[in-house]
């Protein structure tokens, strides 16, 4: 299935409207916030949110709301379950007739990476493989952020975490690989399936501008740099994703019923510009330089490409 | 109106397709399959016009539920034991967002170590989460109480889920007589389900299960939900009055087995209460005045009702069919609490623990308890808590020690 | 004897810790001491609030500090909050802690305070000295002067106990020991106070709560987009300013506002609602003309 519909060029074609309005309790500079934001410039008003625990539980905290549209809080383990609720409600309703069809709504999963890679496996999983019709958002800031930054399984190689600390025994922080959740879903084969950055935010709206021609699963994992947990100044967010992007550590890529396409080829600016940038990777430049930490990370980096550019 | 011999579940299949549910979220747990096994059948079949969806547990089937009772949905769901556990977690949160679902457990001793026959401690562990319970005695009650339910959940002065019991095996998968009441005559008894607090559509967007932080935010949610379980007490039965009106069958909070004159009398609930009747027509046969309650409605709990029909006799005995380690009986408690006020309460409250896991209460373990009760009543002294348990199962529980190699017997055939 | 100290900062800006500094140089100082923090959802930035409490005898006290003796504001904007109610239960005994350029008096009369003012500017300390506006050590220094029973060597062994916890690097930690021994002499003693009986509590009483239909008795929300009454603005160190002269109107700063606090006006320009902008400066930043600027704030409220 080819699907042509490249409607954004250029930043004057995201729209102007707003669907998350000023004042959350989220902090200051937060890059998935804003990811959040661009992708609902796209998806429009008329969405139900199911959210996990996580950060953006505190988008809406009683009494107040930033949304124009609908939101469900469910729990930390079960929102793409609290998806299939909602949208089996929703369709059921219509065809019974008690529901206009015009009252319709996407329904949007909104999680942490804690939640998409571990305690949500399961019923993310699941809502892929009866290929509910719908959209699932994680926000990537690759840790327990809401709790005080704990490690997760999104937690990257060599990184400090509170739960992860380099100290004797692991020098480097983080001992395991980052889990690659996009593979997890793509094993699933869903429709549509993409990574996206705050700092490319005319690929982030293609990308679910293209998504929305599809029914079934359309999952997004968004990079989501986090000034206190991840331990850099609150202007830095977006520079530090287009790092990211630009040194090869976050491709940026989609999956269409599995077949993977990248959408931006870096220009492999050397990992340590991106490193350097974040205090969480402090402690692999001081108080002695862990060469060969970085040069792992250097060498991950190298293969995931290697592979796919001779692709 | 017609009468079949129908499965507990079955009958629950009925009380759910009759209530025209829109939607039904299910997971797989003996003994409450032959439930989804029936909806699905139905549904694929047309005769039902509802949504049926194979979840991925039961942690996802109650999330679901919920989500799809706020959207505005009419849902079903059914579990039973270590699901009902698995999906803990959800029933708080259901019960918080105040949406009207109805789900029937079908009771399972809880693992370890893993069983089959029922006791109550699974559906008694959710007696906290603001659920409404209700216990049930008959097929035939199962089918009732769902319909019973779904008017007592969305009503206004309500809106909360309610959690129906039945036990399983000896109802989850008995069959007895049972009426399948007529549409016609559903649809006179409850009406469609009209969501005026809690529903998702695009006109109309509103947030759902929103946070709250302070102390005095929570309580208020809190203690609504109290409230609202409270008022269920009015309104289950004012419905039990429009049910016999329509239906001829006729359900109170607590069911009164001859109880008139009683002087003692036994305390249980669902299904094994048939063999309390039994064993209260045999002493009364003998003479003995004894009567039997059966609780029926467990959340909210029915403190007066059960002060007015206790107030006067001389003993009473609850069996409980679980057990709080460390405590006793849960059940227990409450009936203490709700007499202790009570100026004429009766003299003595016994407490047993009996039927666990499905273990059978035969007239031996009755005989006992109402000589507890006399000797109580006689020196003054009541006992604690007991276990009914025989001399046959102590026998029973030995030989398989033996075969398990526990006993110096059994380690000693092992060497030889 | 018991002192009651309460801590008003924003999340990132140390009050926790402050009021930890405080709590172990008391218990150094040989006192019964408590510190706690009362976490809110808000994260870095927003109105947070922390309690020390230190006595001769066992403290039996626990939670918020509704009436302060001490009272630290780390952030003179938080006075223009209300959500944030930093002068909740002060009174004729208590000494408010003002970080501001002010002059007591001012603030005084600004904002109608009962008791005695201490004023200093805390974050022109913490930015000369430690390079970085992080007030914990400062502003707990001031605090444990104005309590007039801890000493400055148990202040310097509290400072450099609960840094090392925080595994913070040791010139970092004599930063801040610098730093908190020049708020403590830059502080002159408290009067050696006779602390007046508490005024009468408000005598609140107990109701009776009724069953609310579930429109109302449930935490769902019907309003849309309401947290822009929360007024976010206040939680910014710095304002970005745009110079719409040299504007390119490339949209830029616009599309990069996470809290969408920049919008696009009739003429094409972007406008910033300083009402809500918590001040990330991702704009700054990323402006490719580099025509946005960024102002200390200092007269938010």
């Amino acid at each position: 299935m080819s699907v042509k519909s490249v409607v954004y060029k250029k930043f004057k074609d995201i729209s102007k409207d707003e669907h998350i309005s000023p004042g959350t309790a989220l902090c200051a500079g937060c890059g998935g916030l804003l990811a959040l934001r661009l992708a609902y410039k796209v998806l429009g008003k008329n969405v139900v949110i199911v959210n996990a625990a996580g950060c953006f539980t505190l988008l809406s905290v009683y009494p107040y709301s930033p949304f124009s549209s609908s939101w469900m809080y469910t729990a930390m383990a079960c929102a793409p379950a609290g998806a299939q609720g909602i949208r089996d409600a929703l369709d059921i309703l219509i065809k019974k007739g008690k529901l206009k069809s015009e009252e319709n709504l996407k329904v949007v999963v909104l999680t942490g990476d804690g939640t998409a890679n571990d305690i949500g496996l399961q019923s993310t999983s699941a809502a892929i493989y009866r290929g509910l019709d719908f959209y699932y958002f994680c926000y990537d800031n690759e840790a327990y952020s809401n709790t005080g930054f704990q490690m997760s399984s999104a937690t990257p190689y060599g990184s400090r975490t509170s739960t992860s600390l380099p100290g004797e025994i692991n020098p480097q922080g983080t001992a395991q690989k980052k889990k690659d959740l996009f593979e997890i879903w793509r094993a699933h084969k869903p429709p549509y399936l993409a990574t996206v950055s705050p700092s490319d935010p005319v690929d982030l709206s293609n990308k679910f501008e293209k998504a929305s021609k599809f029914k079934g699963p359309k999952l997004f994992i968004a990079l989501s740099p986090c000034p206190p947990g991840w331990s850099f100044d609150s202007t830095n967010s977006v520079n530090i994703a287009r790092l990211a992007v630009q040194t090869g550590i976050w491709p940026l890529k989609e999956a269409v019923y599995g077949e993977v396409k990248h959408t931006v080829i870096p220009k492999f600016k050397p990992v340590e510009e991106y490193l350097g940038t974040q205090n969480r990777y402090a402690h692999l430049f001081n108080p002695v330089k862990q060469v060969d930490v970085i040069n792992n990370i250097k060498k991950d980096v190298e293969q995931y490409w290697k592979r796919y550019l001779e692709v | 109106m017609v009468k079949e011999m129908l499965t507990g579940n079955y009958a629950a299949a009925w009380g759910a397709r009759l209530s025209e549910v829109d939607y039904v979220p299910a997971f797989p747990i003996t003994p409450q399959t032959e439930i989804i096994e029936t909806l699905s059948q139905w549904i694929n079949d047309g005769e039902m016009n509802a949504k049926f969806t194979n979840m991925d547990s039961e942690h996802s089937m109650i999330t679901a539920a919920g989500t799809a009772s706020a959207t505005g949905a009419r849902v079903f769901a059914a579990t039973s034991s270590q699901g009902l556990l698995y999906g803990y977690e959800m029933l708080y949160n259901v019960t918080g967002w105040r949406v009207p679902l109805v789900l029937v457990n079908v009771s399972r001793g809880l693992s370890a170590p893993i069983t089959l026959e029922p006791d109550h401690n699974d559906v008694l562990s959710a007696r906290d989460s603001g659920f409404i319970q209700i216990h049930a005695e008959t097929c035939q009650e199962v089918l009732d109480t769902i319909l019973m339910a779904y008017r007592i959940a969305e009503d206004e002065r309500v809106l909360l889920p309610v959690l129906i019991n039945m036990d399983g095996f000896y109802l989850s998968f008995t069959r007895e007589s049972v009426e399948i009441p007529d549409k016609d005559a559903v649809s006179r008894f409850l009406p469609e389900y009209n969501p005026k607090h809690a529903f998702f559509k695009a006109s109309n967007p509103m947030s759902q299960g929103v946070a709250v932080l302070g102390g005095s935010v929570y309580s208020y949610f809190k203690y609504q939900v109290h409230l609202a379980s409270l008022n269920a007490l009015t309104v289950h039965n004012e419905v039990a009055v429009d049910f016999k009106r329509i239906f001829g069958r006729s359900y109170s909070a607590i069911e009164a087995f001859r109880m008139d004159d009683a002087d003692y009398v036994i305390i249980m609930s669902n299904s094994f209460a048939v063999k309390g009747k039994s064993a209260v027509n045999k002493f009364r046969e003998m003479g003995l005045k004894v009567g039997l309650l059966r609780l029926r409605l467990i959340r909210p709990f029915p403190y007066k009702e059960l002060r007015r029909l206790l107030s006067g006799k001389r003993a009473v005995a609850v069996i409980d069919q679980n057990i709080s380690p460390g405590a006793g009986g849960i059940l227990f408690n409450y009936i203490t609490t709700a007499l202790y006020h009570e100026p004429d309460r009766p003299e003595a409250i016994l407490s047993f623990i009996g039927g666990l896991g499905g273990k059978d209460i035969s007239h031996t373990e009755f005989n006992h308890i109402v000589g507890e009760m006399g000797k109580s009543i006689e020196i003054g002294v009541v006992p604690e808590t007991q276990l009914l348990y025989t001399k046959g199962d102590l026998e029973q529980i030995n030989n398989l020690l033996n075969i398990a190699g526990k006993t110096s017997e059994g380690v000693e055939r092992l060497r030889n | 004897m018991i002192k009651r100290i309460r801590f008003h900062g924003r999340g990132g800006q140390g009050m926790k810790t402050a009021s930890r500094i405080v709590g172990t140089a008391s218990f150094l100082e040989g006192f019964f001491a408590q510190d706690s923090p009362l976490y809110g959802a808000e994260r870095r930035g927003a109105p947070m609030v922390a309690f020390t409490r230190l006595s001769k005898e066992t403290i039996l006290e626990r939670g918020i500090i509704v009436s302060p003796d001490i009272n630290m504001i780390a952030d003179e904007t938080l006075l223009g909050d209300k959500s944030a109610n930093v002068l909740q239960g002060t009174w004729e005994g208590t000494i408010t802690i003002i970080n501001t350029h002010y002059p007591a008096s001012h603030v005084k009369d600004t904002h109608g305070i009962v008791g005695e003012i201490v004023t200093l500017d805390i974050t022109e300390i913490a930015l000369n000295v430690i390079g970085e506006p992080v007030l914990s050590s400062a502003a707990a220094a001031v605090v444990c002067k104005l309590t007039g029973v801890i000493t400055k060597s148990s202040l310097e062994n509290a400072v450099i106990k609960e840094l090392s916890s925080l595994n913070l690097k040791k010139e970092t930690i004599q930063k801040n020991v610098q730093a908190a021994l020049t708020c403590f002499d830059r502080i002159p003693e408290a009067h050696p106070r006779y602390r007046k009986p508490i005024k009468e509590a408000v005598n609140d009483e107990i109701v009776k709560l009724e069953y609310a239909n579930p429109r109302i008795g449930t935490p769902s929300v019907y309003a849309k987009e309401t947290t822009k009454l929360k007024k976010t603005g206040n939680w910014r160190l710095f304002r970005p300013v745009i110079d719409h002269e040299k504007c390119s109107r490339c949209r830029t700063c616009f599309v990069y506002c996470p809290h969408s606090c920049i919008s696009i006006d009739e003429g094409d320009y972007p406008q910033i609602d300083y009402n809500n902008c918590k001040g990330c400066l991702t704009c700054f930043y990323e402006c490719p003309k580099k025509v946005i600027s960024k102002d200390r704030e200092v007269k938010a409220w």
